[in-house]
């Protein structure tokens, strides 16, 4: 699964540490998140998607063999 | 909420201390074999006791940690109590055998193995996630 949190960081200009702020996470586990290593629930995805105003399915894309 | 989550952290490792005082405490004082069956018996339920309040908070901290965190913990414990359960195992074969090496493994010994087992763990899960 590749994710676009960094992208919509970005266009916010928030830091990691912002973003992990807002939705009640560590630095650490969102930088977990935004490498792959780590897929989060649906509750925290949502929760993201709406720190950036958008929808989950801008934020994650499943990659081709995921479907 | 934040502030809550520091306490409970806090709090585990506190216990965690306690568990650790109360344990050294007791053996030093059992191996001298000073004490009556009724104060032994009681002095080696202390850190028993100290154990449970420890995983209590433990339990505690982790409800109270983000996702990544929970999972790092969650996979310590499972290969922590996975290496555990293989010594086992092959210690209980060896005896079978007549083979055994209580001067390594003896209870005490056993106890640091578990310790030393999720420490493993949390240090290969925390790799993984790289947090």
């Amino acid at each position: 699964m590749k994710n676009t949190i960094k992208v919509e960081r970005a266009k916010k200009n928030w830091t990691q540490a912002d973003l992990a702020k807002h939705i009640g996470i560590s630095r650490q586990s969102l930088n977990s998140i935004e490498t792959g290593k780590f897929i989060p629930s649906t509750i925290l995805a949502l929760r993201m998607a709406k720190a950036f105003d958008t929808s989950v399915e801008v934020l994650f894309q499943l990659e081709e063999g995921e479907y | 909420m934040e502030q809550s989550k520091k306490t409970e952290g806090r709090a585990s490792i506190i216990f965690s201390l306690i568990f650790a005082a109360t344990y050294l405490l007791a053996t030093l004082l059992l191996k001298r074999h000073l004490l009556g069956q009724t104060a032994s018996i009681l002095i080696a339920i202390l850190p028993v006791i100290a154990f449970a309040f420890f995983i209590f908070k433990y339990v505690k901290a982790v409800a109270n940690m983000d996702e990544v965190r929970q999972r790092v913990q969650f996979e310590a414990v499972i290969i922590g109590f996975s290496l555990t359960v293989m010594l086992l195992i092959a210690l209980f074969l060896l005896s079978l055998t007549d083979i055994s090496y209580p001067e390594w493994f003896g209870y005490s010994q056993l106890v640091i193995f578990c310790w030393l087992f999720y420490f493993i763990g949390w240090l290969v899960s925390k790799k993984k996630y790289g947090i």
